[in-house]
């Protein structure tokens, strides 16, 4: 049976905690920002949008990351929210890195493997869906 | 603005019944958004997934804090649901409607038959020889006193091979597929029920994130959808897990497996008059 190490401690329960906490409130700040930002500058569109998706019209909204975050940076609602929903999905995405720094620290050679494979898993999902 | 209003609302009942049962708010928001908003299921699917996401960040804090995940069981199992989660994310924008509405009628009757059978908290005392091997047992502490009690962890191979289910479920519906990965850690693993649940819900974000990383990258993510129901499932779901302590949860629990099953038959029906 493995106890608890002093840096599993450390980096269990006092940074991971702290850092996804972080990160989460900020994505909740950016997507209410876009959210109040499209109701006060184009109600209108969210109305249209919402109808057109009703009736399967195709949504796809695809741009890289340098034009998502440069319009972003513009004040483009729907690209805030975007920024948004990624940043969100960021905070899987470190909490299996904080364990990954974890197991390599501890040397875990077993769990340094398994947390390698979710990561690049995690990476292959975003290049699969570019591609798909 | 109602349509928004309307959005928030529904999300966050969603989440505030996916707190008080235990079973997360991607089960109810889903159909919620389908039969109720008129979404299609792709749409609802990629919303969804997200705020699963955004719930289970939220909540899986706290159990890391205390203690109770067991970040080994979590990791090693973690590579069999990603797998899933990516291959049936892929697969979402492939199959058909109809059989995506029929697998979440029958993850609905899974999730019932779940809520009913509650699992009896089963302690073994060692670990079988692949378990021991990747060191999966732990300790948690004993219901009286400051001792701690150790536990072992058995059949790795028949958990993982349900994980890889859960994944696939998860990618597919956009659901955090919790009650699938509590019983295979439970009835297969046998984990103790508190360990389950904590580890669970610490893989649920990583699952779900797995799965909406390839909606995100494909486009596949409405916003105007996405944004009102991740934030207003975490409200629920925040509201429901702090008035969770101050209700009785067995009484609520006819409640909850009808409404599953009421929904397994209506996406059960479509299914049907889709195919």
């Amino acid at each position: 049976m493995d106890t608890v190490t002093t840096d599993e401690e450390r980096i269990l329960r006092v940074w991971t905690p702290i850092i996804l906490r972080t990160i989460l409130v900020g994505a909740v700040v950016i997507l209410l920002f876009g959210l109040l930002s499209i109701m006060w500058q184009d109600p209108g569109y969210y109305v249209m949008r919402f109808h057109s998706l009703q009736s399967h019209v195709r949504y796809q909204n695809r741009k890289n990351l340098a034009a998502l975050a440069s319009t972003a940076f513009k004040g483009d609602p729907r690209s805030i929210m975007t920024l948004g929903l990624m940043v969100l999905t960021l905070v899987p995405l470190v909490r299996v890195a904080f364990c990954f720094v974890l197991f390599v620290k501890e040397r875990d050679g077993i769990y340094v493997a398994f947390t390698a494979y979710v990561l690049i898993g995690l990476v292959a999902g975003v290049i699969l869906g570019r591609v798909g | 603005m109602f349509i928004l209003l309307g959005l928030l609302a529904l999300a966050m009942g969603a989440g505030f019944i996916g707190a008080l049962s235990g079973l997360g708010g991607g089960v109810f928001i889903v159909p919620a958004l389908l039969i109720f908003a008129h979404i299609p299921m792709g749409v609802a699917v990629g919303a969804s997934m997200i705020s699963v996401v955004a719930t289970s960040a939220g909540a899986s804090v706290a159990f890391v804090r205390d203690g109770w995940t067991n970040l080994r069981v979590a990791m090693a199992l973690e590579c069999a649901t990603v797998t899933g989660a990516v291959t049936g994310a892929y697969l979402a924008g492939i199959v058909p409607t109809w059989v995506l509405e029929l697998l979440f009628a029958l993850m609905m009757l899974q999730s019932a038959y779940f809520t009913v059978t509650k699992i009896g908290d089963s302690i073994l005392p060692h670990s079988d020889a692949l378990a021991e091997r990747l060191k999966l047992g732990g300790r948690i502490p004993a219901e009286s006193g400051n001792q701690e009690i150790e536990y072992g962890v058995v059949n790795v191979p028949g958990g993982a091979i349900l994980m890889v289910v859960a994944g696939l479920m998860s990618g597919l519906l956009g659901i955090g597929s919790g009650a699938l990965k509590v019983m295979a850690m439970d009835y297969v693993m046998h984990l103790p029920l508190k360990v389950s649940s904590a580890t669970s819900n610490f893989m649920i974000g990583v699952t779900a994130g797995a799965g909406a990383l390839v909606f995100l990258a494909r486009g596949d993510v409405a916003t105007v959808i996405a944004t009102p129901v991740a934030l207003g499932v975490t409200a629920g779901a925040l509201a429901g897990g702090r008035l969770l302590p101050h209700v009785n949860v067995q009484s609520l629990r006819i409640m909850f497996v009808a409404i599953l099953v009421l929904i397994a038959v209506e996406m059960g029906w479509r299914a049907l008059s889709g195919f």
